[in-house]
This record gives structure tokens, C-alpha cells and sequence, in this order.
């Protein structure tokens, strides 16, 4: 239902390719249909001669290891072809058809009639729904949960004030969606505010589904405290990262993300003599991540151990968010949208108190009942959008890729 | 009207451990605020007073562990947590090659607990020792709660289906006494492929200056390293002469021992349990703070000549 809200980049893009695909109609022969223009049926056509190109290869003295990588190649298209070869059917049906549409027999032109809508809702689906499901890629991160950092920015208590709701928020959506939410740091200013949080929000899809509430969340409103009245503006900075299902014996062994060796390991404070002679609980731990620079501190839990298990779980997030971002942008060579909407001094969201209104600046959507997405359900809406524009974007990616290369 | 709401209690745990300090710890009182008859204006008060954050929350973690904290018992430490930690990675016992633990001074039973609880199950069979009604109670209060049951008695025949564990006996005893030894429970364990052992280490002229929620709540008898009243000064290092004395009866051959000792005193134990107990490859782990908190050594394997 957001469709319509496409950024004008993308509405642009679309235009080049139907472009494309008008040229391509041109050389097809006659007696086309409406669906045969569709850009989405070239892509999937190019696919199909590559797939035969990859069959053709194949031959009885092939090495094993070319047989398994050609194999391989084979069975990543494999539902496609058993869709296009639907396709090519169910259209040959069609044009059988439509020549009996024009029968001077009533009785035939009626069964051809109703034949007819059958065959182009079933091509419909194909064209709409299958194609576009099996060309996007399906996400490698959807086992992913979420690590959600949170920091007041200008607009000092008031903004802390608002940290705490959005951290509401988010507990209230992780409920509704079934999902495992804990505070697992949290610094709390005087007045009920918080000045930053650290949240994990664990189950199927979390990261998927949140990773577009990274960015700047701003909010406009006459904060409590303010005596005249007047609308101020404050921030809260998100950044969303993902969290790996946690291996217990290899919480400090070496990692695919880092080697031990690189990561410095510092307590806190000193403890005197330390031992029997004193039981102060000291356990505020930091790492530090050499090679990137990366530093954690935590102070939240009330063991040493506890303090690093949280820490090394911060750093392996992280990591994880420098490793899949750098993986966006070598696949996409750093190309529009998706990249930029992935800077995180963006800002993303308004919550106007004064209007009732929120609105997601990267899709353009504004909508009204301010509580309900401070409730949480209303989020889901937004999200639901966000995620709609991200599967759109994968598939102008895939009509866009050039063909045989 | 008594004066409770968040931020009084905060302004006067403020007073004594400093802002932030107080953040956290009234944080986790009213994370642990579930036993009803417990207020937080209460766990405040306490607190003020000098009493230790564990024994007001009744718990401290250990490791991956949840442990009961009891006044008077000794609180576990996080150097003792740190080198529990890395001693179950040394040790990795396996159900082919278990091993059997006595783990001497054994307070709340913290380090066999954690070392059972990190290692496979049917791997290690623990035992610990402890003067203190108070400590072995505890220390079976413990077990059950990290569920590490206590061993089949031999009389009950063990059957092929029964399932791999680890155990725990706590047994109430006093180390030091010329009986110790003969004890029949401790008697058909021996000897004991390791020993651990967090020994009261503290010597009398530090014992005097100790902080009042050291001092005040936490047993005496785990914290004096010199407890006779004759011999006042050792360095606080009576214990660990009297441990290095029960080795070569306790432990096996091939065995290991590892011990947590006071600043400072490190190369003194070293020294006693190389020459008084016979240990060979000795050596000092250092803990997070940078202070020598451990010394390990090793029994002269069978054949050897003896010391």
C-alpha cells in the first residue's frame, strides 16, 4: 500500500528500464500482450539462456570439480526454470486462445472466454508475484538478531526523555512480535531520562526487520520542562547491529570477526590489595579491538565475567555491522540508495508531538496518531514499508544487472 | 513521611559510594527487589550502614554462575572468579579421564561449583572442606542451585544407565587438626588429582585495617592467615604451611595444586610448597588488577625420589 511512495530515484530508474524492455518488445514478434512488455520476463528470459548455456557445457569427461560448480550454477536457477517453463506453457495456452476468442460457435467463444481470464491471472501471478520472489535474493541475514545502541544528541534532557520512550517503544514492538528484548546497558540521568542504552532484541527476522531504525530520530515538542511553551527540537542517534547466536565455549576463543590476540582486555579501577581484602564489586571491564579501534566498555552487570560476555558481544556486533556493510558496498559498488540510507548522521524519522504526526523521510511517509507508533503498532507499519522499499530496491538491482556478464 | 522515593535513596547511597557507584548498585537492588519482605528504602539503609552489596541482594554471580551469598560465609571475589575460570580451562577434564577435587577452606563452595558446572558431566568428582557450619550449609545450598548433586554413596551399585555427572560433597572439617586425615569420608576419597584452595590469607596488621564491610560482616575465620594467638605473625601464611604439610597424603601422583594467595605473597608460597610440600613446576598467575594472585605446582610423578 506504500507502493506509490517510492523515492523519485527509483521512480526514475524504473522509467530507464521500461525503456529498456520497450526497445526489447520491438524486436519480439507480433501479436503481443500487455505481460510480454513486462521488464521483469527479459530478466528472467536472459537467465534462462545463461542456464542453457551452463547445460550445454556439460559433458560426460568433465572433471568433477567442473561438473559440481557447473551443478552448483544449475541449481540456483532451478525454480526459476521450472517457473519459466510455466510460463512459456501457460502463455502458448493464451495465444491458442485468444484464436478462438473470434469462434463463430457461441458456446466455444464462451469457454474460450473463460479460459481466457484463467490463463492471464495465472500469468498475472507469475509475472507479479514468482518472478519478483525469486530474483530478489533471499536475505543471508534473516537469523540475525539485533543490537540496538541508543544516544541522546542535541536537545540534552529532553532528548534523554525521549531515548526512554523510543526504548519503550522498542520493548513494546519486540513484544507484539514475540521477541526476546532486554536493557542490557543504560545510563539513567536524574529525571527518568536516559543518556544512552544498549539493547539486544533477540529472535527470527529482529535484525532484518530493525536494521532501518539506524540513523537520527528527531523529535519536536515543548518538552516538560519547558515553562513558555515553546516547540524544541531533539535527537536520539540509533544504530542497529547484528547479533550472532552466541556460541558459550567460544565466547573468548578466536572468532571468524577478530583473533583473540587483538583485543586488549583493561579493568577498570584499581582494588587495592584486591583479593579477600576487599569486597567492593568492581566490574567494569573494556576492550579494545587493535586493528579497528573499536573500544567497549561495560559496567552494567555485576561480574567480571558477566561484564565481558556482554563486551565481547558488543564487539562481535559490531564487527559483524562493519563486516555486512562492507559487503553492501562491494556488492553494490557503493551505487544509490541502499548505501546512503545506511549513513547514520541521517536523519530518518520526525516524531512531532505538536501535529501528532511521524514521518519516515526516506520513504516519504507521514502518519498521523504519533501514540500508536509510540505503542508500537504503528512502528510495525513503518517497518513493514521500509522493508517493502528495501525488497523493490533488490529488484531494481536484479532487472538493472547486466545480462551475461 | 518516610523519604523513599528513587532519588533520595540515590542522593544518600551518593554520600557513601560515590554517584556513580550508586547508580549501579541501586539499580541492581531494584532488580533484586523480589523477596517482598525486602523494600529498597531497607537494601538502602543496610547498604549506608556498611553492609556488603552481595549479602543485601543474596546473590553474586560467578562465572556463568548464580551463587547465594549468607553472611558471615566469605563473598567469592572476581579474582577468585578469574582464576576459576582460566584454572577449568587448564584443567578440561574429560568422562574418560575424570578427575576427583578437593578444594580446601571451601567457603561457598564457589570454585568446585564452577568448575563442575564448566565441565563435562561425569568428569569431575569435587569435594570441599570448611570449618563453617555456616560455609558448608551454604556450600549445599549452592550445589543444589547450580544442580551438581552429591555423589552415590558406593553402597547404592551404580548401573550402566545411570546418568554422567559431576559431584559435589560438602564436609564439615577443620584442615589444621591432627584428625583431619582420619575423617572415613575424606579417607576413602584420597588421593585427589586436584587441590584447590582459597586459604584466609590476610595478615593481623592488615586484618586490623580492613574496610568495616569486610571486617564487620565477613567471617574472620576466612579471612586471618595466622590464626593462632601464640604465633600472631606469620605473613599470613599459617594455611598455607599446613596444606603443604597434608600433600603428600592428600594428593595424588602427577597431581595438581592451585592455591589463591594475598598480595605479596606469592614467592613465599611458592617457596613453601616447593620445599615444604615437595612441588615441582611451580608457577605465579597474575590477575586482572596486575597483583600475583595464584601459585600452582605440580606432584613429582611416581618414581621420582622423594623429597
Amino acid at each position: 500500500m506504500f507502493r506509490n511512495v517510492l523515492s523519485s530515484q527509483s521512480r526514475r530508474n524504473t522509467a530507464r528500464i521500461y525503456l529498456q524492455c520497450y526497445r526489447f518488445a520491438q524486436t519480439e514478434a507480433s501479436g503481443s500482450f500487455a505481460f510480454d512488455n513486462s521488464p521483469i520476463l527479459h530478466v528472467v528470459k536472459c537467465k534462462m539462456d545463461q542456464r542453457a548455456q551452463v547445460e550445454a557445457q556439460i559433458t560426460d569427461d568433465m572433471t568433477q570439480a567442473d561438473t559440481k560448480r557447473l551443478m552448483k550454477a544449475l541449481s540456483e536457477t532451478e525454480q526459476l526454470s521450472v517457473a519459466w517453463k510455466k510460463w512459456v506453457e501457460t502463455r502458448q495456452c493464451l495465444r491458442d486462445t485468444d484464436a478462438l476468442l473470434h469462434d463463430p460457435d457461441p458456446s466455444m467463444r464462451s469457454m474460450a472466454e473463460e479460459e481466457h481470464t484463467s490463463l492471464t491471472s495465472q500469468l498475472s501471478d507469475l509475472v507479479n508475484t514468482t518472478f519478483p520472489h525469486l530474483l530478489v535474493p533471499p536475505s543471508t541475514t534473516s537469523h540475525l538478531s539485533a543490537m540496538m545502541e541508543l544516544k541522546a544528541g542535541v536537545g540534552g534532557s529532553e532528548s534523554a526523555l525521549f531515548l526512554s520512550e523510543l526504548m519503550r517503544m522498542y520493548l513494546r514492538l519486540a513484544q507484539s512480535k514475540g521477541w526476546k528484548a532486554s536493557v542490557i546497558a543504560s545510563n539513567e540521568t536524574e529525571n527518568g531520562g536516559v543518556k544512552d542504552s544498549i539493547m539486544e532484541i533477540q529472535g527470527e527476522c529482529a535484525y532484518d526487520m530493525l536494521k532501518w531504525e539506524s540513523g537520527v530520530h528527531r523529535v519536536q515538542r515543548v518538552p516538560a520542562t519547558e515553562s513558555s511553551g515553546r516547540v524544541h527540537t531533539s535527537t536520539v542517534a540509533i544504530v542497529v547491529l547484528p547479533l550472532a547466536e552466541e556460541d558459550p565455549r567460544a565466547s573468548e576463543g578466536d572468532d571468524e570477526l577478530f583473533k583473540m590476540d587483538d583485543v586488549r582486555i583493561e579493568v577498570m579501577r584499581s582494588r587495592g590489595a584486591g583479593g579477600q581484602h576487599v569486597n567492593k564489586t568492581e566490574s567494569a571491564v573494556r576492550l579494545t579491538h587493535v586493528p579497528t579501534g573499536i573500544t567497549v566498555s561495560m559496567q552494567d552487570e555485576r561480574s567480571q565475567h558477566q561484564n565481558k560476555r556482554r563486551a565481547f558481544q558488543v564487539l562481535r556486533a559490531r564487527l559483524m555491522d562493519r563486516k555486512l556493510s562492507q559487503q553492501v558496498v562491494d556488492r553494490r559498488d557503493a551505487r544509490r540508495n541502499l548505501v546512503r540510507s545506511a549513513d547514520r548522521s541521517e536523519k530518518i524519522r520526525t516524531y512531532n508531538f505538536a501535529q501528532d504526526r511521524v514521518t519516515d523521510h526516506r520513504i516519504g511517509l507521514s502518519l498521523k496518531n504519533l501514540e500508536s507508533v509510540l505503542e508500537g503498532d504503528a512502528l510495525q507499519d513503518i517497518l513493514d514499508a521500509l522493508a517493502e522499499k528495501h525488497r523493490d530496491d533488490l529488484l531494481q538491482d536484479a532487472l538493472e544487472a547486466p545480462p551475461l556478464s | 513521611m518516610p523519604r523513599c522515593d528513587p532519588k533520595h535513596l540515590l542522593n544518600t547511597l551518593s554520600i557513601v559510594l560515590g554517584n556513580e557507584a550508586a547508580k549501579q548498585e541501586l539499580k541492581w537492588m531494584q532488580q533484586a527487589i523480589h523477596p517482598k519482605s525486602v523494600t529498597l528504602q531497607d537494601m538502602v539503609a543496610r547498604r549506608v550502614r556498611g553492609e556488603p552489596l552481595q549479602y543485601i541482594l543474596g546473590t553474586q554471580p560467578f562465572g556463568p554462575l548464580t551463587l547465594f551469598t549468607r553472611p558471615p560465609v566469605l563473598i567469592p571475589r572476581p579474582e577468585t572468579e578469574h582464576w576459576s575460570l582460566t584454572l577449568a580451562d587448564r584443567l578440561r577434564p574429560s568422562p574418560q579421564k575424570p578427575i576427583s577435587l578437593l578444594d580446601l577452606c571451601t567457603g561457598s563452595a564457589c570454585i568446585p561449583l564452577l568448575l563442575c558446572h564448566l565441565s563435562p558431566p561425569g568428569s569431575i568428582n569435587a569435594c570441599g572442606v570448611d570449618i563453617s557450619q555456616d560455609a558448608i550449609s551454604l556450600a549445599r545450598d549452592n550445589a543444589a542451585h547450580c544442580r551438581i548433586p552429591l555423589p552415590e554413596e558406593s553402597s547404592t551399585p551404580s548401573t550402566a544407565e545411570s546418568p554422567l555427572r559431576n559431584t559435589f560433597l560438602p564436609l564439615l572439617a577443620d584442615i589444621r587438626s591432627p584428625d583431619f586425615l582420619n575423617s572415613a569420608s575424606l579417607r576413602r576419597r584420597l588421593p585427589f588429582d586436584v587441590i584447590t584452595s582459597n586459604p584466609p590469607y590476610i595478615p593481623r596488621a592488615d586484618y586490623d585495617r580492613l574496610s568495616p564491610s569486610v571486617k564487620d560482616y565477613e567471617d574472620i575465620r576466612a579471612l586471618l592467615g595466622d590464626p593462632d594467638p601464640e604465633i600472631p605473625s606469620n605473613n599470613g601464611l599459617t594455611f598455607y604451611h599446613d596444606i603443604a604439610k597434608l600433600l603428600p597424603d592428600l594428593l595424588a601422583d602427577d597431581g595438581l595444586v592451585a592455591v589463591e594467595v594475598g598480595e605479596g605473597q606469592a614467592a613465599d608460597v611458592r617457596w613453601i610448597f616447593e620445599q615444604e610440600g615437595g612441588l615441582v613446576d611451580t608457577e605465579i598467575w597474575t590477575d586482572p588488577w596486575e597483583k600475583e594472585r595464584v601459585v600452582l605446582g605440580h606432584k613429582k610423578p611416581q618414581g621420582s625420589s622423594k623429597a
